[in-house]
């Protein structure tokens, strides 16, 4: 058995219902319906346990997490556990006093999406009018004294206005901004053909970002996380897979990365019958990539594998069809050409249609073709 | 970046805090936790809002009696600042 370290974070996707309907979200493309849902009781069990296992931050997430109405008692429970509590939400209904309720429950970090700082785009891309309230959220959230920060997911259809974007979020007063680039899985790996920016684009991004950490240096601190697609060498994925993360989903299953249900043949234990402890240590699915058994060559004997742990699995089964496979991203890998073709071949086919405003209905038929917006689970 | 005086109370950012327990205490912020000890723990513990940059030096400096003058000052400015410009550490 692979030895192992302790979790140091939760990952609760604590429901699939989201009133978005973004192209680039990576939830998987079966979504949990809201029967399916684990009860109050059980995730305020899995906060102990997760906490008792050295995990320190837990982030809330979906889906839109706000849609579950226990949020504030989850937070709470969290608390209790001596978690650090992220919550990540689009904001979307969220009044001035449920966030106050919020806050008083114990959360410390709001990590608030946006799709585009222009009304217009931002709503064509989640599929609903959402921005306006968003910036006014946020005046509200600056009233507290928890961190902000604000996440920007970006794209082809939206890279090349990216510093007019930041300096609209920079007027919304965040500590941190999280500029990240869609990540290909779920219904982003769908759209990527219209998602995925060129390598110029790329680069004139990567230049915007570097002049804007200089110029907000000490008032906003920039993260930003470059598609994988463009890179030499491919992400240590969750911090290489069971050393450091654990996701829940919406039932309660338990997986090492967002996208790990795609992979076949693995099995999920869920925290409905398992202790977290047991399922950390001792699942099969947890166990499946743990340490450098399981590679194959170029990963086995090369330098850095323990870096990357030979990238990411979900996205080597999702390209390659062999889940132990070199990440294709790597240009080491026996199948990069995979990538190589994606890029060259998305940059000629993903055009941008001009931005619409619409109904989802409407704007669901007028992309057919284009783009599929995530649905909604029942 | 703002800038670091004798006057300025350096405190903990919004949403950043300590954690962990009282043997082993880790300061959380959203990205992650660091393990002070030592001198760092000693300098964070008076990042309360409640002392000036100034006080804390002269605070340190009746602790560590043998430090050559000035050298107390300087080791506390880096590393506020570079706390301050993780966000984790307002002035
Ligand atoms: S649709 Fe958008 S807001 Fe909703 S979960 Fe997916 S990415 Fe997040
Ligand atoms: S060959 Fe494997 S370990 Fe080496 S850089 Fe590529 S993915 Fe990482």
């Amino acid at each position: 058995m692979a030895q192992c370290s302790n979790p140091l974070a939760l990952i609760a996707e604590i429901t699939h219902r989201c009133p978005l309907h973004c192209v680039y979200c990576s939830n998987p493309l079966e979504l949990t319906s809201r029967q399916e849902e684990l009860a109050t009781g059980d995730w305020l069990r899995v906060f102990d346990e997760a906490a008792a296992l050295g995990v320190l931050h837990l982030h809330l997430t979906g889906g839109e997490p706000l849609a579950r109405p226990d949020l504030t008692e989850l937070i709470e429970g969290a608390r209790r556990a001596r978690l650090y509590t992220n919550l990540i939400t689009s904001g979307i209904g969220l009044s001035r006093e449920r966030l106050t309720q919020l806050v008083g429950a114990g959360l410390d970090h709001i990590q608030l999406s946006f799709q585009d700082t222009s009304e217009g785009q931002a709503n064509w891309i989640a599929g609903t009018r959402a921005h306006a309230h968003k910036v006014e959220l946020a005046g509200w959230i600056r009233e507290h004294r928890i961190a902000f920060t604000v996440n920007l997911v970006v794209h082809r259809q939206n890279i090349d206005h990216l510093d007019a974007m930041i300096r609209a979020l920079e007027a919304l007063r965040p500590d941190r901004m999280e500029i990240a680039h869609a990540q290909y899985y779920g219904w982003a790996l769908q759209n990527r053909p219209a998602l995925l920016p060129t390598r110029a684009q790329l680069d004139d991004a990567v230049a915007v970002v570097r002049a804007a950490e200089e110029r907000l240096r000490g008032q906003v601190r920039i993260d930003m996380v470059v598609p994988d697609y463009h890179a030499r060498y491919p992400k240590a994925c969750m911090g290489g897979w069971g050393r450091q993360l654990l996701l829940i989903d919406p039932a309660g299953r338990a997986l090492p990365c967002h996208a790990a249900g795609v992979i076949p043949g693995l099995r999920f234990d869920n925290v409905r019958e398992r202790a977290l402890g047991w399922i950390w240590q001792s699942s099969e699915a947890f166990q499946k990539f743990r340490g450098e058994e399981w590679m194959a060559e170029p990963c086995r004997s090369c330098d850095r594998r323990k870096e990357d742990f030979g990238g990411c699995r979900c996205q080597a089964f999702l390209l390659t069809g062999d889940a132990r496979a070199t990440d294709p991203v790597c240009e080491l890998a026996p199948l990069h050409h995979l990538i190589e073709d994606a890029v060259r071949v998305d940059a000629v086919t993903g055009l941008a249609p001009a931005a619409r405003e619409a109904p989802f209905h409407v704007l669901q038929e007028n992309m057919a073709g284009f783009w599929s917006y995530r649905t909604d689970p029942k | 970046m703002a800038e670091l005086t004798d006057a300025s109370i350096p405190k903990f950012a919004p949403g950043c805090r300590w954690g962990g327990t009282t043997e082993a205490p880790v300061v959380l912020f959203p990205e992650g936790a660091i393990r002070v000890e030592g001198t760092g723990r000693i300098i964070l513990e008076l990042c309360d809002g409640h002392f000036s940059l100034a006080e804390i030096v002269q605070k340190l400096e009746t602790q560590f009696i043998l430090a050559p003058k000035g050298k107390i000052r300087a080791d506390v400015l880096v590393f506020l600042e570079q706390l301050h410009a993780k966000r984790i550490v307002d002035y």
